[in-house]
Formats: structure tokens, C-alpha cells, sequence
């Protein structure tokens, strides 16, 4: 199915007689990238539905307001990155937490989600991504699985490219070490 | 012997372009092949993160979050299934025959028979009559009984033992009996 442009979502939003078609134009783009950026970010699935629906929520609310300096699918994944944190973070003061032990919070989640069907390699490769600080995390997702550009990520989290390619070559070593720590060769 | 010293002036204007790089860009270069291979390897063993969703999840989460938005969903796709009951008016004309039938029934067997109103008035005329019966002297006396009854309970049997032992010696009991 062709793809639809953001400039043509926008200006159909921007028509009330069109706008509901304008906004299930974008959910049918966007939906399921920004289901799995959260679902990476947040493991659980219940809890990424819920946020996954909290998010468009806000782009309906707002995209009205929405100036094109920045472009759409940036700007939908950046409302994303933000509720995913705040999310993480709210779960953290919950359970009062330490920072270093939320990793082990999520490889729990992790090993009992109902809804992994990946073998032990990829396992293993989320137990290693869930070792990284978050910002390294989210850095490598949006790079690795997203294959966003390192100019896009900029935009979205808001952190200058040079700093992202040093973040993203340090996270690429930690999961190599991991990896081979634990006896998986590739 | 000219024309060599054209060659070498020529030569280094060439190396003096004026091209430059971002600063540290050799040293970062060598960490981002690094990285660039490592992730290659990588990507050649786990190419995807092995995350699922339950089956036909993202058409459900459309019509979730559509719903909860422009209520689109809602009206167009997840219109309220309209069930009609009067398919044919042939149900409808035995439906109406069966409710006539049933009010009839209903009104006959009414009529036919009494109501408890009108039995309890046959009963109060029943008991009148057997009052009447009964000899009036027979029925004051019932009543004075009754009444005296009501005013002075019944003692219990060991009561009136202990008032009897109390108050009346042997040999007056003795003498009595």
C-alpha cells in the first residue's frame, strides 16, 4: 500500500470535513513504529498499549498546533521518547527503586512478557540493551532497530549528533562485551 | 626546466585546497568503523528483537484509540448490530392473536372465579352464624375467664409449691387432704 506524504495528512487535518481521514491516514502510518519504539523502551505489552493510545491522544489534541519547522514522524516519536521516560520514571519512584536496579525490574518484566516469541540470541541481546543507561538505550533502538538517521534522532531527543554518534559507538561496545561474556558469538 | 617549476607550483596549490574536517573527526573515525562493523555482525545474528503482539492487535488498537478521538470507529465500522424482531408479518399477526388470547384467558377464568375480598366476606358471615348458634350465657362466661386469665398469669407450678410449704403447716395440709 503507497504511503501516504505527512504534507497531505496535514493538510487534510488542517480541513475539518477531513479531518478524521487525516487523522487514520496517520494512525495507519504511524501506529505500529511508534508501538515498537515504546515496546523497546517500556518491554511490557499491556503498558505499551496504554501508552501507545495516551500518545495519539496527544497528537490529536495538538497536532492542530503542530508547525512544520520539524517534521511530522519526528515529532510524533518525540511525544513518544517523552511519555516512554515518564512512564519509566513514574514506575521507578512507585516501586522506589534505585537507578541501578531498574534494569533488573525490566529483565523480569522481560523474561515474563506473554508476547516474546524471539530465541535465546535475541534474548540475550535485550538483557544486554537493558544493561545501557536509557539514553544509551533509546540512542541504539532508534538506530539499530528504527534505522533512523543520526540527524533525526537529534531531533527527536534533542542531543547534538556528535554526542549521539559517541553515545551509540559506547553502547555498540557494552552489548559486544555482554555478548560475548555470556558466550554468544557473532 | 620551466616548465617543471609550473608542475610543482601547480602541485601545491592542489594540496592547499582548502578542505577541512570536523575536529578529532580521525579519532572518532576509527570508533565509528569499529562500531559500524560490530554492528553489521550483530545485525547478521539478531536482525529483529523478537517482541510479539497478540493476533490482530493493531487493528484493534486503530479502532481503540479512533474511538477514543474522532469516534470515527465508533459510527462508521462499529456500528450497533440492529437485530429486528419482526421479520415477516406473519410472526407479527400470531403474536398479536397469542396476546389476545392470553388477555382473554385472563378476563375469563377472572370472572369466573371469587375474589379473596369476597372470600373473606364469606367467612366473617360463617362466623357470625356460628356466634348466633352458641347461648349467649356461655359466651360471657368464656369472656369473663379470658379476661380474669389475662389479668392474673399463671404462676408456675413450683411457685405455688413454695407459697403452699411457706404458708401452711403439715398438719393443716394433712387435715385438708
Amino acid at each position: 500500500m503507497k504511503q501516504v506524504e505527512d504534507a497531505e495528512i496535514l493538510e487534510k487535518f488542517s480541513d475539518l470535513k477531513t479531518r478524521d481521514e487525516a487523522f487514520n491516514l496517520l494512525l495507519n502510518k504511524y501506529q505500529q513504529k511508534i508501538y515498537w519504539h515504546i515496546r523497546r523502551l517500556v518491554i511490557d505489552h499491556d503498558d505499551t498499549d496504554d501508552l501507545v493510545q495516551d500518545v495519539f491522544i496527544k497528537v490529536w489534541k495538538n497536532l492542530e498546533n503542530f508547525r512544520s519547522d520539524s517534521q511530522l514522524y519526528t515529532w510524533i516519536y518525540r511525544i513518544a521518547t517523552n511519555e516512554s521516560i515518564t512512564f519509566l520514571n513514574k514506575q521507578k519512584q512507585r516501586n522506589n527503586t534505585p537507578l541501578d536496579e531498574v534494569s533488573g525490574e525490566l529483565e523480569q518484566a522481560l523474561v515474563a512478557a506473554s508476547y516474546f516469541d524471539g530465541d535465546k540470541i535475541q534474548m540475550k541481546l535485550q538483557k544486554a540493551l537493558l544493561t545501557l543507561p536509557e539514553k544509551q538505550k533509546l540512542i541504539f533502538n532508534m538506530k539499530y532497530f528504527d534505522d533512523l538517521k543520526y540527524e533525526e534522532i537529534s531531533e527527536i531527543t534533542g542531543t547534538s549528533v556528535g554526542a549521539l554518534k559517541a553515545s551509540f559507538h559506547i553502547a555498540v561496545k557494552k552489548i559486544e562485551t555482554f555478548m560475548l561474556n555470556e558466550d554468544i558469538t557473532f | 626546466m620551466e616548465e617543471n617549476l609550473e608542475h610543482s607550483e601547480w602541485i601545491k596549490g592542489i594540496k592547499g585546497t582548502g578542505f577541512t574536517t570536523p575536529s578529532n573527526y580521525f579519532e572518532e573515525l576509527n570508533e565509528g568503523i569499529k562500531a559500524k562493523i560490530s554492528v553489521e555482525r550483530l545485525k547478521s545474528a539478531v536482525s529483529t528483537d523478537g517482541y510479539a503482539v497478540p493476533a490482530g492487535y493493531f487493528e484493534q488498537l486503530q479502532s481503540n484509540i479512533l474511538a477514543r478521538t474522532t469516534g470515527f470507529e465508533t459510527e462508521q465500522v462499529r456500528k450497533p448490530k440492529i437485530v429486528r424482531l419482526w421479520r415477516s408479518g406473519l410472526l407479527k399477526y400470531a403474536s398479536a392473536a397469542c396476546f389476545v388470547i392470553m388477555a382473554g384467558a385472563g378476563l375469563y377464568f377472572n370472572m369466573n372465579q371469587p375474589s379473596t375480598a369476597k372470600k373473606s366476606s364469606y367467612s366473617d358471615i360463617a362466623t357470625e352464624q356460628m356466634l348466633f348458634d352458641i347461648d349467649e350465657d356461655v359466651i360471657i362466661e368464656h369472656i369473663e375467664a379470658s379476661s380474669k386469665e389475662a389479668q392474673n398469669p399463671g404462676t408456675s407450678q413450683a411457685a405455688l409449691e413454695n407459697y403452699i410449704l411457706s404458708n401452711y403447716s403439715q398438719n393443716d395440709l394433712s387435715g385438708n387432704l
